[in-house]
């Protein structure tokens, strides 16, 4: 093999054959996979938390807590990749389900844990006083949380929560082990193709660096936004 | 309502947390129009007493009888009657993340007593009456402490209770603040509205107090009209509290 220019490589790795749409469509999955699990985190995750901070303050919810606190720690306990494995293997073994169902299921059920605490940590973070408050006023439970403790303790971990989606879009990169095309797969098609790992590779580094700068700037811009509503 | 107008009836009340017994059976009454101050040491139990009378405590004996019902049974929806048992806390809690007038609005929209124009136009009467017409848009985080206080007065006064508990509300109060406060306070007795102060203000509950209570070792040592119970104090401990802090 000679060495070639560095156009006739970019043209080999991208544009010959159409190589580049292995990146598209393999960046169309992941964000498919990513953006499910991020609803079923959420989902699961103020469910969770809810029940969970529920039974703390007082005693509601008993078996309810029990079960979702055996699912945070298997959850938390089991390497993600080992969960994505027995869903596609085990559970979903005998099904021949969508890939992008199974993935964005094994890594939202995942999420959801991870949401779970921070949010549950974002209960705790609000003063009691506020509860308090909202119970003297005559606010039944459910109404002091919703109207009162909930909207100040989403703001309270809106960071970490956008810091989780940004962990959970880069761990959908090895949903290439149940045979799913993303990002990350799409690259080593490529680099199969032409034997070269350097260019495909540094191209998804690069894609996955632009998602996250850019949900790191709506963070900002939202956190901005939340801030100067207390002035 | 019961006879005499009786619009809180304390019998018995205890409150253990564990081991420690904080109230140790506490009966009075709170009568209609009524300005109790309750003062007492630090620990007393004080603080417990005034909460557990809209149940934020929940008394683990005894009973306290709210315009004749049990709101102590379990089966009484607690809601409803702390909907007319107004509270104001010594650390103020508005709601930072809401405007003041939001702050005032929330309890009568959510609780659907009041359309949003109604609480809006309430409101509004009520930032007046607190003085702070100018801060109906203003976010807590930008008011003084006093200010704070005054608005947290208004919020609870947006439900129209017919009692209103103040649990120490001058004691987070840089020293110049106070004063407007205790103002509203005493304003508030003077156009009838039925009162339960604990507080450290010596001088507000000489002035303007109906009846003051010295609560010590979860006990009421001593209570009675204010002249008599700060100028021949017959309790041991209620001597030595007052040569402490008069």
């Amino acid at each position: 093999m000679c060495v070639l220019g560095i156009s006739q490589q970019l043209y080999n790795n991208f544009i010959k054959d159409d190589r580049y749409m292995w990146l598209l469509e393999g960046l169309k999955n992941t964000l498919l996979i990513t953006l499910l699990a991020v609803i079923i985190g959420i989902i699961i995750g103020f469910a969770v938390a809810i029940v969970r901070s529920s039974h703390d303050k007082n005693g509601s919810f008993g078996v309810l807590n029990a079960v979702f606190k055996i699912y945070l720690t298997v959850i938390r306990g089991t390497p993600t990749m080992i969960q994505l494995l027995i869903m596609n293997f085990v559970i979903f073994g005998s099904l021949s389900l969508d890939p992008v169902l199974v993935g964005g299921l094994a890594f939202g059920i995942n999420s959801g844990a991870y949401v779970a605490e921070i949010v549950r940590s974002g209960i705790m973070s609000v003063d009691q006083g506020q509860f308090e408050a909202g119970r003297s006023l005559g606010l039944n439970y459910s109404q002091t949380m919703k109207s009162i403790v909930m909207p100040q303790a989403f703001k309270n971990v809106l960071p970490a929560l956008v810091n989780e989606m940004i962990v959970l879009l880069k761990e959908t990169s090895i949903v290439g082990y149940i045979g799913m095309m993303d990002l990350t797969k799409g690259a080593m098609l490529i680099q199969s193709r032409t034997y070269n790992a350097f260019l495909p590779l540094l191209a998804a580094a690069l894609i996955y660096l632009i998602l996250v700068m850019i949900l790191t700037a709506c963070m900002n811009k939202l956190e901005r936004k939340l801030r100067t509503n207390e002035r | 309502m019961s006879d005499n107008n009786i619009l809180l009836e304390v019998q018995g009340l205890e409150k253990a947390f564990g081991d420690n017994k904080v109230l140790d059976g506490i009966t009075t009454d709170i009568r209609q129009g009524e300005v109790v101050a309750v003062i007492g040491p630090s620990g007393s139990g004080k603080s417990t007493f005034l909460r557990s009378l809209n149940l934020l405590e929940v008394p683990t004996g005894g009973r306290i009888l709210f315009e004749g019902t049990d709101i102590t049974d379990p089966k009484v929806d607690i809601n409803r009657h702390r909907q007319k048992i107004g509270m104001v806390f010594q650390q103020f809690n508005l709601f930072p993340n809401m405007t003041v007038k939001e702050n005032i609005m929330l309890a009568p929209v959510k609780l659907k007593l009041m359309s949003q124009s109604e609480a809006s136009k309430k409101a509004d009467e009520l930032l007046a009456r607190v003085g702070l017409p100018e801060k109906a848009d203003t976010y807590p985080e930008m008011l003084s402490g006093g200010q704070k206080q005054r608005i947290a007065i208004a919020r609870a006064l947006a439900m129209n209770p017919d009692v209103m508990l103040f649990d120490e509300p001058t004691s987070a109060l840089d020293p110049e603040m106070v004063g407007e406060v205790l103002e509203l306070m005493k304003e508030l007795a003077q156009s009838g509205m039925t009162m339960v102060v604990v507080t450290h203000e010596m001088g507000f509950a000489k002035e303007v107090a109906s009846r003051v209570i010295f609560i010590d070792e979860g006990k009421i040592q001593e209570e009675n009209k204010p002249k008599e119970f700060f100028e021949n104090p017959k309790n041991q401990r209620l001597r030595d509290f007052l040569s402490k802090v008069l």
